[in-house]
């Protein structure tokens, strides 16, 4: 099949949108569809300093909790989890809030790709503050350099919890930070050796985390000081050095390239082998330019399904409802149902891809979401009448063209907004970025 | 005051199951309808549903040896009285939140087995339900439907835990059992409902993404209309009996299963155990009357069978706070159209009791497990209880 020039463009821009930012916020396709493919490639690109759509959320300030209430005393305890709940609730609203309100939502839409990367659950690390010093991490390097996000990272707080670094001791070493920090975060399976797992995690020896503030401090007396042989080169390492060493190795350059592709671009097809040129500094927004500007937007095999939270998230952009105004026990509920929380991913992994977010089931927990969102939503859009309603449902949601399928029940839902807003958002084409 | 509640997670990592638990299956329903259309469970494959009622609830108030003078004295603070009791015999009475079970008793389809324990009992939640679940006094890892799991051919729908957590009775050594959840299937209601299903059709231009977002749509119509008209369309009701119709939607709809877990929380009673434990026991019985029903109805009417237990019955004599303490045995029931109904065992005397104050042992819960392995699931029970060789037949 050849694409004509015209749908080229919209394919294109519909996808830099969707996967970079979100999705379109009403009528931004059309502008920018008229403004031409540059435009877009340097709209999505914008990195917002000063984004008055994030300064617009409130701000979230998490207290220090403390230790676990110990003893008998059952009102503490009660008094300390129920806290906890609420901050960690108030946390995933906050984080909702930011995606959907900002006018430049890279930096939001990177931090939320590093977290799936630098997958980090509050099921273990427990304190909502510690999580979002995570974020705030993520957020500072999310289009920075991967060094420096490698260095803070490996000394995060929440990351030594969950994978167990405060059980690391020189004389009964835990090697699950040093072995997923090279498998799952710099380099890729196979790119090292078990001799390198434990010397690395010798290297980490030391650290210790307050995990109620996320705080880490190194013991030198607890730290492994004698000369270590990793990825062959021997010397005396701390974390810092062992991050350092790991991501100038060239096997970073290939293994994040890859990383992002598989997010960004596809999971069936592979990058051509000029893009990871761009990384070769580890810079992140060099990375990420590339991407944006490559041929990849217009090749018909590129296509994603959209996680629950990206859904959802285009979906409130588009009806500018914020989901801290939705009822917050109801949506984290129905998102757990479809499988994706921020800040609870399955496993250190990070979440599943593409048609595993697709059964039957999941599809009655999303009609739900639709719904809660669709009756907060701004209709305003659909309730102008042009000649044309089906074509300008596609417009405002940044599809490049309807199915015949969806054109049909489009129709049927024709003359009542929130029926045809409720029917877009939960169209195929809605629910993939084609 | 220290909170008793039974914590299940705790009791996993206590009986050290919960590794090969956490590699339990959780199922889908759509894969539950794929099973049953493409391998229906055969007919007349009887099927074992266990509903665990954990925290121990009090036997002596759920089947009540009313005519006793020591119950009354010694129970002064939390005794039924007269209009509480459905009496059965002329010295014991259903508890009267439990009208449906009295009527099945009264139709000869419930066996009511008194005195259930084992020698020696621990009044410890964890200790006690690891030792029925386990079906060992010496501590084995493994679940007793897990051990008969092993020797099955592997499926993974042979055995299924509704809910989030797995039983440990449903681990074994080599198998573990699936979960499914209670979520029921919603189909969308309301205006928009009737555009939604055109919304799942295919089309020509769907790329293959496209094509899989469209199935979703069609899967949870076709799931749905699959699993028979018994699914609950949106779960309501106690949550026991969420757990029992989805049961009893999945067994009319000859989904593969041969053994099925459903449990309910709750029944450590320590204070204000009348309203408490009527309240559960009300629950139990409604969902019990509704499965009942629903199998009735169904094709396999006399292959199921129902056995309801707990960790321990509770201390004879009340507490201070209108509750009572852990106790011992207690009776195990088991419903069913193929059930031989009335009483088996003895009830144990109020008077002659343990040096705890406790109800001495009639009926080893081994032999209650090694008649129902033999009728149900046609296993020797020296095969899953080493060297226990007593089956009580209540078929």
């Amino acid at each position: 099949m050849t694409l004509t020039p015209a749908y080229e463009q919209r394919l294109a821009t519909a996808r830099l949108l969707h996967r970079f930012n979100f999705g379109p916020t009403p009528g931004q396709y059309s502008n920018l569809l008229e403004r031409g493919l540059e435009a877009t490639q340097s709209t999505v690109l914008v990195q917002g300093r000063n984004d008055p759509g994030i300064d617009s959320v409130k701000r979230l300030v998490l207290g220090d909790l403390g230790y676990f209430p110990s003893g008998n005393n059952q009102a503490k305890s009660n008094e300390f989890w129920n806290r906890i709940e609420k901050d960690s609730s108030d946390l995933v609203m906050w984080w909702l809030d930011r995606m959907v309100a900002a006018h430049y939502p890279l930096t939001e839409r990177m931090t939320w790709f590093w977290h799936g990367h630098w997958a980090t659950s509050i099921s273990s690390v427990t304190y909502p503050l510690t999580m979002k010093k995570q974020n705030s991490t993520l957020r500072s390097h999310a289009l920075g350099n991967f060094e420096g996000m490698a260095r803070e990272m490996v000394v995060d707080g929440a990351l030594n919890v969950w994978l167990n670094n405060n059980e690391n001791y020189v004389q009964a070493p835990n090697e699950n930070l040093a072995r997923e920090f090279m498998e799952l975060m710099t380099l890729g399976v196979n790119h090292y050796t078990q001799n390198d797992v434990a010397a690395a995690a010798l290297a980490l020896t030391g650290y210790s985390t307050d995990q109620s503030n996320g705080r880490v401090t190194l013991n030198p007396k607890e730290h492994f000081s004698v000369p270590l042989g990793i990825l062959g080169t021997s010397g005396v390492f701390n974390a810092e050095s062992l991050a350092k060493l790991v991501v100038s190795r060239n096997d970073n350059v290939q293994f994040i390239t890859d990383r992002l592709w598989f997010r960004f671009v596809s999971g069936s097809t592979t990058p051509p082998a000029t893009l990871a040129a761009s990384f070769a500094n580890r810079d992140i927004s060099s990375l990420v330019n590339a991407l944006v500007h490559s041929t990849a937007w217009t090749d018909p095999a590129n296509a994603l399904v959209k996680s629950p939270v990206e859904w959802f998230v285009g979906a409130c952009r588009a009806l500018r409802v914020r989901p801290s105004s939705l009822d917050a026990n109801d949506t984290q509920w129905v998102l757990s149902q479809m499988g994706q929380v921020p800040f609870n991913p399955p496993n250190v992994g990070g979440w599943t891809y593409g048609t595993a977010w697709l059964s039957g089931v999941s599809f009655q927990y999303r009609y739900q979401l639709a719904q809660a969102i669709v009756a907060k939503g701004d209709l305003a859009p659909l309730s102008v009448q042009p000649l044309n309603m089906v074509q300008a449902c596609a417009d405002w949601l940044g599809i490049p063209e309807w199915s015949r399928r969806t054109a049909n029940a489009l129709t049927l839902a024709l003359g009542t907004p929130s029926e045809l807003a409720l029917a877009a958002i939960l169209s195929p084409e809605y629910m993939v970025s084609a | 005051m220290i909170n008793c509640e039974f914590d299940r997670r705790r009791f996993l990592q206590w009986t050290g199951a919960s590794l090969l638990a956490t590699m339990s299956t959780q199922l889908s329903l759509e894969s539950l309808a794929s099973a049953a259309s493409h391998s229906p469970l055969p007919a007349k494959t009887p099927i074992l549903v266990l509903v665990t009622l954990y925290g121990g609830n009090d036997g002596l108030n759920m089947v009540v040896p009313f005519e006793d003078p020591v119950y009354h004295r010694v129970r002064s603070n939390i005794a039924l009285s007269s209009s509480q009791l459905i009496p059965i015999t002329h010295s014991l009475a259903f508890n009267s939140s439990m009208p449906a079970i009295s009527a099945l008793y009264k139709r000869r389809k419930v066996a009511i087995v008194q005195g259930v324990s084992y020698p020696d009992p621990s009044l410890s939640h964890f200790s006690s339900m690891a030792i029925w679940q386990s079906a060992s006094l010496t501590g084995l890892s493994s679940g007793w439907i897990g051990r008969w799991l092993d020797q099955q051919p592997h499926n993974a729908f042979n055995a299924i835990g509704v809910g989030s957590n797995l039983p440990p009775a449903f681990v074994g050594v080599t198998s573990v059992a699936s979960m499914v959840d209670v979520g029921g299937i919603q189909l969308p209601s309301g205006p928009v409902a009737s555009v939604l299903p055109s919304l799942g059709h295919s089309s020509s231009s769907d790329v293959a993404l496209e094509a899989s977002a469209a199935t979703s749509i069609t899967d949870l119509f076709s799931t749905a209309k699959r699993l028979s008209q018994h699914i609950p369309k949106s779960p309501s009701g106690s949550w026991i009996g969420q757990q029992l119709s989805l049961v009893s939607a999945m067994i009319n709809a000859n989904v593969p299963t041969r053994v099925w877990e459903v449990n309910l929380s709750s029944f450590d009673t320590h204070t204000g155990e009348q309203g408490d434990q009527n309240a559960l026991l009300a629950d139990v019985d409604a969902a019990i009357g509704a499965f009942m029903k629903s199998i009735s109805a169904g094709d396999r009417s006399r292959e199921v069978t129902v056995m309801i237990y707990s960790e321990f019955g509770r201390r004879v004599e009340s507490n201070a706070s209108d509750g009572t303490d852990h106790g011992t045995s207690a009776p195990v029931l088991i419903i069913g159209n193929g059930v031989k109904g009335g009483l088996y065992g003895e009830q144990p005397s109020l008077k002659h009791l343990d040096p705890n104050g406790n109800l001495k042992v009639a009926m080893d819960f081994r032999s209650v497990y090694g008649g129902l392995l033999h009728d149900v699931l046609a296993t020797p029970v020296s095969d899953i209880i080493p060297s226990w060789k007593k089956a009580l037949s209540v078929h």
